[in-house]
């Protein structure tokens, strides 16, 4: 019974319908199911799901912010306070920086990492570097992601780095993303990881969590 | 042939003298001409000065009077951030709560905004290039100017949320659409490109785009088509191959695919449209020009049998880019012959 109500969770939460992943989300809580338990097997199986529809041919941004909302409206039923008792794989520090107001790829990217269970630090839009740097140096991410739509933002991304190891960072590693960033290389952009979709970083970060990229 | 009478023949897939060339030069007209782009944007007479001296100097097919992506919205009361060499943003929508939407006002393109700076660029431009080259108009998609009014993830939630309002907000959009396309027309330009990020595929799922803003597309295109526009160019960007199928139902003559887009996929799916495309924009702000050279010419080399062929980049040609290139582009073409 539980298990066929998480399963019509995880299908309620990728088509993005947010009354039905609330009210089975609320079945599953008065059935004695933790809310561990509905993140790991409920919310992050249907990110999993939302990833392996998404190939690079039919990803569009309808589609994730929709499940993202209806995952976001269940976290919050279950974290009313706002704790992030999921957030167990680590923080990523998130940032459009300045010079770049459009903000609707990083917004997905911050509900797909808190779905898939990450902390996230929002810097927001048109963040000057210092802001940014002050953040990493705060809350020592195991990442940061970087989202541009216009190319003037770049020579502030190839930046980021450098003035990262200035201040002694060496830590976090650097994801780029967005429609004018992804049309680059990272060796130009002096990042460590450049991502086609919102998806790539958190396979990305789950790499990193496995080792797989320790230089 | 001058360019008028070879994009008609490029149209018509007839063979021109050469491959008509369309660098989509809009605010590096003015960085090239020492001219910061906020200016450049918000001055109708700047913005042809800066059109006309870049075409003189590279002898392209095309005259741009395109602004940015939020003049329409601007028009109907968005308040917009200029900042120095860079394209405004947008500071406050115009539509702060959905219950606007049943008291908007339509802008008038003779007074509304930069809409009349537009217009003077349009007359100016025309004035001076006659029908020697081309005079490119600019119109956002419904979809688009939606997204500057009120944000796209507020106008996308609304559009599944309460599709009911969305769709009345959208023939208003269309209605903006049509009013400043026709006085575009009316004031000289040969077609307005109707320029619609906000319909790729990269945002809105294909069925979306088919079943909501095809038919608003498709009624502009008619009637900038009964107006007398020389042809509908309609620019998407992205990853458009599930949409180009849809483009001749549109009413598109002219179609823009982006890098996503090879070119042998593009002629597969509009075996009978006119194409305009896809050198990577970056390519043009990181390659020097030996590299857009080659580009050019691999493009040149698979339409050569084809026809119906505009050298283009996939979208905009950033006001960053190394203007060297540009001349790549267009050499490219004329060496061709």
């Amino acid at each position: 019974m539980t298990e066929e109500t998480m399963k019509l969770l995880v299908e309620a939460i990728v088509v993005g319908d947010c009354t039905q992943s609330l009210d089975l989300a609320r079945n599953l809580c008065d059935s004695g199911i933790s809310a561990e338990e509905i993140v790991v097997n409920g919310i992050e199986v249907a990110m999993a799901q939302l990833d392996e529809k998404c190939t690079m041919e039919q990803f569009n941004l309808l589609e994730i912010m929709l499940t993202g909302r209806a995952a976001m409206e269940v976290i919050k039923f279950l974290f009313p306070s706002g704790e992030m008792v999921m957030a167990r794989k680590g923080t990523v520090v998130l940032a459009v920086l300045e010079g770049d107001v459009h903000d609707i790829g990083k917004n997905i990217l911050k509900m797909i990492l808190i779905a898939s269970g990450y902390q996230v630090v929002d810097c927001g839009k048109n963040c000057p570097i210092e802001k940014l740097l002050d953040v990493i140096e705060a809350e020592k991410p195991i990442a940061v992601g970087l989202s541009g739509l216009i190319f003037p933002v770049i020579p502030m991304v190839k930046q980021v780095k450098e003035r990262m190891q200035a201040r002694g960072i060496y830590g976090p590693k650097i994801m780029a993303g967005g429609a004018a960033l992804k049309q680059s290389s990272k060796e130009n952009l002096n990042v460590d990881f450049l991502a086609e979709t919102a998806f790539d970083s958190v396979k990305y970060l789950e790499q990193l969590a496995g080792g797989e990229l320790n230089e | 042939m001058n360019s008028i009478e070879r994009i008609n023949a490029t149209l018509n897939f007839e063979k021109p003298d050469r491959v008509p060339v369309f660098p989509q030069i809009f605010g590096l007209a003015g960085v090239m001409a020492g001219v910061p782009v906020d200016a450049y944007v918000r001055d109708g007479h700047l913005l042809a000065e800066c059109q006309i001296k870049a075409i003189k100097k590279y002898g392209y097919d095309a005259v741009f009077s395109v602004m940015d992506t939020s003049v329409e919205a601007e028009a109907v009361g968005g308040i917009l951030e200029y900042k120095k060499d860079m394209y405004p943003t947008m500071k406050t929508y115009a539509i702060q709560d959905k219950d606007m939407i049943d008291h908007l006002v339509l802008p008038d393109p003779n007074v509304a905004g930069r809409m009349p700076e537009m217009l003077k660029a349009v007359k100016r431009l025309r004035r001076e290039v006659g029908d020697e080259h081309l005079v490119v108009g600019c119109v956002m998609g419904p979809l688009t100017i939606a997204s500057q009014l009120m944000g796209m993830e507020t106008a996308l939630y609304l559009a599944i949320d309460e599709p009911g309002v969305f769709i009345k907000l959208l023939d208003f959009c269309t209605e903006i659409a049509i009013k400043f396309g026709l006085a575009q027309i009316q004031a000289g330009a040969h077609l307005p490109m109707i320029f619609d990020p906000a319909a790729s595929p990269a945002v809105v799922p294909p069925q979306f785009f088919r079943e909501i803003e095809l038919p608003q597309l498709q009624k502009l295109c008619r009637i900038f088509d009964e107006a007398g526009s020389l042809a509908n160019w309609l620019h998407i960007a992205g990853p458009t191959a599930s949409i180009l199928p849809f483009y001749p139902e549109i009413g598109v003559d002219i179609a823009n695919f982006d890098y996503y887009v090879s070119p042998q996929q593009a002629v597969a799916l509009l075996p009978d449209l006119c194409l305009d495309g896809n050198i990577k924009s970056i390519s043009f702000i990181e390659d020097g020009p030996e590299e857009i050279a080659v580009k050019s010419a691999e493009l040149l080399d698979l339409f050569e049998n084809r026809g119906g062929f505009i050298l283009s980049s996939g979208c905009e040609i950033s006001p960053l880019s190394c203007p060297e290139n540009i001349a790549a582009m267009v050499n490219a073409a004329k060496e061709r012959g």
